[in-house]
């Protein structure tokens, strides 16, 4: 079911009517009955898979939970007859019992996702060895289509599987409400990773109709679906033509080329982002936030904690920390302060758990060298930015930059904006080759176009339809840029609330009219979401 | 506690780590900041902090960290 169909909106007429009729204690069963109906629509085969991970999550969360209780009941009555060494022995016992079944089931489910993600990428590679070494190459059978959102559910429910094994939040006992957490339907194929201790509560709290919410969420869903539909639907054949062709044409058209997938990329994501925050934000349910203006950010390392935010933080927690204060780690860190200094030595271990990130995250977004080239470039602009900020700030002092000048901070974010959309383009072109080849068109070609046309030759100038609805994406990309610079305050719906009801009807209908003037033609055509790839 | 506001001191000394409560919501420690502190805090109070305790909550304040800081010796 295409988020941008007829279908979808008269599901979710149906999930609202439901949800606020029925009584108010069943509302998570009416998500649940959602999410299952919406997984379904996608292919039957494929809930098995959810299922899998539903309960193997389910039984070892259970389990760990189960042994837990037991420990603290056990302190609590014998607690102060015990010796100290007997207390940590059956803590020992206890945590070796929990962590092989945190192990277990987690294991299980990075074997799926790994098979699924990763199963042709490595008989590739190993096709390449053995041909290299004059062997016969294994021939790849496997006809592997991932899940829908498999990358996000299954990164969703190993969070709560730690979660539980750390002992940060309690084990959920029913079977269904643990379902219900790993299928929400409005997160399921792209995000937001949400945290169990975030989202479990509002799932199954009971919720009140509110106008506020309503209208709130009303709103935000409508702008994502114009960001989808009117902007990103109609860059997407724009930037695929510039993709495939880019080796004919000129480098300032392929450079313009990488910065309308700049913005494809975005309103796409950020628009999906809208309209499911909106529909639960309806159902009084907030969900994690994703994006933070992210294109204003003034460094690569801003920028990704203002983009895909719950990624980042999953990654952060689960990756980042527990390499970064792990005891081998601090004692590279010893070692290297004592030989190299003190900088260097506090700086290497955070660095180190920096690069294993970058790898993962290049390998979370697609099995292929383009992919973990990005992530690793994207590791080596943070990287870099760490170790060399005390040489940026002495180059700043001597060129007399003032930080707080508006002109410097304009700088710095045009600068991090060029910089990601170079980073961001490498994977997308196809292989690493081609996304090398295409950064050589920018920087080695510099013809300069005698016409409009021939600046944007991806465009049919002789269609009206062509031109009408890229001049809109264009004006539309513009109002998100002063939409943008508005919310550094505060929502722009806070805003609009004040104005008299005729008006905000009128802006609303405006919004539905464009909508469907010029968004509708383009999710018939296409409508998919990059960032469901994943 | 004056150990700790010592290695805090050290890390950025520009906060008033007496009255400031919102050190990683406010953004004013990230997450290089942290690691450094908590490969001191190891360090200098011989404990082991597990990423278990590498939530937000915990790391908000000097008197939060403190916290964490005694209920890590407890379970040890």
């Amino acid at each position: 079911m295409s988020i941008t169909s007829f279908s979808f909106f008269f599901f979710v007429c149906a999930v609202l009517l439901l949800y606020f009729l029925v009584p108010r204690r069943f509302q998570w069963v009416v998500l649940l009955i959602a999410s299952c109906a919406f997984y379904l629509s996608y292919g039957a085969q494929y809930i098995l898979y959810v299922l899998f991970t539903s309960v193997t999550v389910y039984f070892a969360a259970v389990y760990m939970q189960g042994i837990t209780d037991r420990q603290r009941a056990w302190l609590k009555s014998e607690g102060r007859t015990l010796e100290k060494e007997e207390k940590n022995r059956v803590k020992a016992q206890n945590r070796k019992l929990k962590k092989r079944a945190m192990l277990a089931a987690l294991l299980a489910n990075l074997l799926v996702l790994c098979v699924f993600k990763y199963a042709h990428f490595a008989i590739e590679q190993l096709n390449a060895v053995l041909r290299f070494l004059r062997v016969q190459p294994i021939e790849d059978r496997l006809r592997l289509i991932a899940p829908l959102g498999i990358s996000f559910y299954t990164f969703q429910m190993i969070g709560y599987l730690v979660d539980v094994y750390w002992d940060n939040v309690k084990a959920e006992r029913n079977f269904f409400k643990t379902l219900l957490f790993c299928s929400f339907f409005p997160q399921i194929t792209q995000g937001p990773i949400s945290e169990f201790g975030n989202l479990a509560e509002q799932l199954f709290a009971e919720h009140e109709f509110s106008y506020k919410n309503y209208s709130w969420g009303m709103q935000r869903m409508c702008w994502g679906f114009f960001k989808k539909m009117v902007i990103a639907d109609t860059l997407a054949p724009l930037v695929a033509d510039v993709f495939a062709h880019y080796g004919s044409y000129a480098g300032i058209t392929t450079l313009i080329g990488a910065f309308l997938y700049s913005i494809q990329i975005y309103t796409d994501f950020s628009g999906y982002m809208d309209i499911m925050c909106g529909l639960c934000e309806v159902m009084g349910i907030r969900l994690t936030e994703n994006f933070e203006r992210p294109y204003f950010s003034k460094s690569v390392a801003e920028y990704w904690r203002r983009w895909h935010i719950s990624l980042g933080v999953w990654f952060k927690r689960f990756i980042y920390y527990p390499i970064g204060i792990s005891k081998w780690n601090r004692s590279l860190g010893k070692v290297s302060r004592e030989k190299f200094g003190r900088k260097f030595g506090d700086m290497l271990p955070a660095s180190v758990a920096l690069v294993v990130v970058w790898l993962a995250t290049g390998l979370w977004h697609g099995a292929s060298w383009a992919y973990i080239v990005w992530g690793l470039v994207n590791g080596l602009f943070i990287i870099l930015g760490l170790w060399l900020d005390p040489v940026y700030a002495a180059c700043r002092a001597k060129l007399h930059i003032n930080e707080n000048a508006r002109l410097w901070r304009v700088f710095q974010t045009l600068r991090t904006f060029v910089l990601v959309t170079f980073i961001k383009v490498l994977p997308e072109v196809g292989t690493l080759s081609e996304g090398w080849g295409l950064w050589m068109r920018i920087f080695t070609n510099h013809e300069i176009p005698g016409s409009l046309q021939k600046l944007l030759p991806f465009l049919d100038w002789s269609s009206l339809f062509t031109l009408s609805h890229f001049g809109m994406a264009m004006l539309g990309t513009v109002c998100l840029f002063f939409f943008s610079l508005i919310e550094r305050r505060r929502p722009v719906r806070s805003y609009t609330e004040k104005w008299p009801m005729p008006l905000r009807a009128a802006a609303l209908g405006c919004l539905f009219f464009l909508i469907f003037t010029f968004g509708i033609q383009n999710s018939w055509e296409g409508g998919g979401f990059l960032y469901a790839q994943f | 506690m004056e150990e700790l506001l010592e290695i805090l001191q050290d890390i950025n000394p520009d906060v008033d780590y007496e009255t400031e409560d919102n050190l990683i919501d406010g953004k004013v420690l990230d997450s290089l900041s942290i690691i450094q502190m908590i490969n001191e805090i190891c360090e200098t109070f011989d404990i082991e902090i597990g990423p278990k305790w590498m939530r937000n909550e915990n790391f908000n304040s000097a008197q939060k960290i403190w916290d964490m800081i005694q209920a890590i010796r407890e379970e040890e």
